[in-house]
């Protein structure tokens, strides 16, 4: 314990934030051997007199802390021991092998994280502090996860839940529930402070909303997550520029408030923000950047109607295997090559949530093949002599043959007749049906909108 | 030898990818389909502008003379007249065509 507590005060000292939330940080796979010196450096009631005697009376320190904050991080280090013991006893580290659950760890952890929340309301712990509060939020979350994972695959929920309000779905996530509440009082505890922003806990919001994000997220519950920002929009007034933010954070959270806008079919506002996602994020960062674009791609197909490069695509493997034939189709305006692109990404597409978006793309290969009939009728005499023009009068019965043929499947007339018209309305198309002479007639100038002709 | 001692289980699994790249593979997609759309944290907090991906596609468009626009695409072409599917549908136009005028 004193070598941690050295750590400790090294960065106090320094108010190094980062390193002081190293001292907290149970990274198993990376750091054993220390966190296994930490842990068996003492008993219970050893640790408690150690840290006592360390934060209480040890005068060595010189460190410029109230006895309130001290006792405060004395609280923290012992819960954070405790929960040591648990986490190394769940990884069966632990030379006696004594048997735990992930619920215990996490159960020890929460108590961690309360008591470094209450550091801030109660001890009068300083803003430069709060990467504390982001270590303790992340490892609860993965211990919660943890948790709810091992319970779900012992069946232990079973003996114990015999109530009549008993709910499958919410049993299976009982740690992860509980941990969003606990995230939650870490949100409230960022935003309700009223310190002038350079000391302001204010700096710890976007972190605390990733883990909120993420967390909502997994327990599916997306309008949790527009409750988060209707709260932060109330109070973006009084808040640090988004900018000033370290960019992992801006990036996460982008992706999430576009993410947020695209399930809501807010497709311009969700390019926004995703973009700026794209943009921001780091160079190396390649599956980050293979989940933006996984939602990106299907905004810019309905915002701009613009699909990826192959130059963009390169780079991702995965995002060619789930793109390119769907894109090639549209390009080409081969409705049935859609038609299959859409039925062998179903699964992927469905998980992603892209399915519904994507399948609107289908408006957009229509159009190009209609686009595609328009050209090949070819140009006429102007009139009076002119110079020459397209031909705008289009019989029905061509643009049925190019979607039997695309389609590769038959099609009669009225069916047509309702494509186009749906075309026309969707502004994909301009001009009118004129339905007893078979014909359409398009728009002198920008018959398909957009794209040149 | 300390090289040539029976490596404990867990090691096991990590022993180079290459002696057994099958087995690579397939724990690979099965992780592909574990997997969710939970964003993963980046190695680090921060990072300067030339390192962001703006910068990145910035600089090969000063060495590749391209716009950064080419990443996206206009979604229908027109010059493929030549390739199957145009032919085709010609051809079938031409067949309305000489439906109508019998």
């Amino acid at each position: 314990m004193d070598s941690l507590i050295k750590e400790f005060r090294a960065a106090y000292a320094g108010q190094l934030g980062n390193d002081l939330a190293k001292t907290l940080t149970p990274d198993v796979p990376n750091n054993a051997a220390q966190l296994m010196f930490v842990w068996e450096s003492g008993n219970a009631q050893s640790i408690k007199d150690d840290l006592k005697f360390l934060f209480v009376r040890d005068k060595s320190a010189r460190l410029n802390m109230s006895s309130d904050e001290a006792v405060g991080w004395q609280e923290i280090y012992y819960s954070y021991w405790k929960a040591l013991g648990e986490v190394l006893a769940a990884e069966g580290l632990r030379k006696s092998r004594v048997k735990t659950s992930w619920t215990s760890v996490y159960e020890a952890w929460k108590e961690l994280t309360s008591q470094i929340i209450r550091g801030y309301t109660n001890h009068e712990f300083e803003n430069w502090t709060i990467p504390c509060l982001y270590v303790a939020g992340k490892y609860m979350r993965l211990y919660a996860m943890r948790a709810d994972a091992e319970r779900g695959s012992n069946g232990d929920d079973m003996v114990t839940n015999f109530q009549d309000d008993f709910d499958p779905e919410t049993e299976k996530h009982k740690s992860l529930e509980d941990c969003a509440r606990q995230l939650n009082r870490i949100f409230n505890l960022c935003l309700s402070d009223r310190a002038p922003l350079s000391e302001s806990r204010k700096w710890g919001i976007y972190y605390a909303i990733n883990l909120l994000f993420k967390t909502y997220f997994k327990l599916n519950s997306a309008a949790l997550s527009k409750n988060v920002l209707r709260v932060l929009s109330a109070g973006r007034g009084d808040m640090p520029d988004f900018e000033s933010f370290p960019k992992s954070q801006q990036v996460t959270f982008k992706y999430y408030e576009g993410v947020l806008a695209f399930l809501e079919e807010n497709y311009e506002e969700a390019e926004k923000h995703l973009t700026l996602a794209w943009l921001l994020c780091h160079k190396g960062a390649t599956r980050n950047m293979e989940l933006i674009l996984t939602y990106l791609i299907p905004c810019h197909l309905l915002t701009t109607h613009t699909l990826p490069s192959a130059k963009l695509l390169a780079p991702f493997p995965r995002l060619q295997a789930l793109f390119l034939k769907l894109a090639t189709a549209i390009k080409k305006g081969d409705l049935r090559g859609f038609h299959q692109a859409l039925q062998e990404g179903e699964d992927e597409f469905v998980k992603r949530r892209i399915y519904l978006t994507l399948e609107r793309g289908r408006d957009i290969a229509l159009r190009n093949l209609l686009r595609k009939v328009f050209i090949a009728g070819g140009f006429i005499e102007g009139a009076e002599g002119g110079a020459q023009v397209r031909r705008t009068r289009i019989p029905v019965a061509e643009f049925a043959a190019a979607i039997r043929m695309s389609g590769g499947q038959d099609i009669d007339t009225d069916e047509v007749e309702c494509l186009l018209a749906n075309m026309i309305y969707k502004n994909l198309m301009k001009g009118y049906i004129a339905h007893e002479r078979g014909f359409v007639v398009l728009s002198k100038n920008g018959a398909f909108p957009g794209t040149g002709v | 030898m300390a090289s040539t001692s029976t490596p404990k289980p867990d090691e096991k699994s990590s022993t180079p990818a290459d002696s057994k790249p099958e087995q690579a593979q397939n724990t690979k997609t099965a992780g592909a389909l574990e997997e969710d759309d939970e964003f993963e944290d980046f190695p680090v907090e921060d990072w300067p502008a030339e390192e962001t991906e703006a910068a990145n596609q910035q600089g090969n468009n000063a060495s590749g003379g391209t716009a950064a626009d080419h990443l996206w695409e206009e979604s229908w072409d027109d010059d493929d007249t030549s390739d199957d599917f145009s032919a085709q549908l010609r051809e079938e136009l031409k067949k309305v065509d000489a439906a109508k005028r019998r």
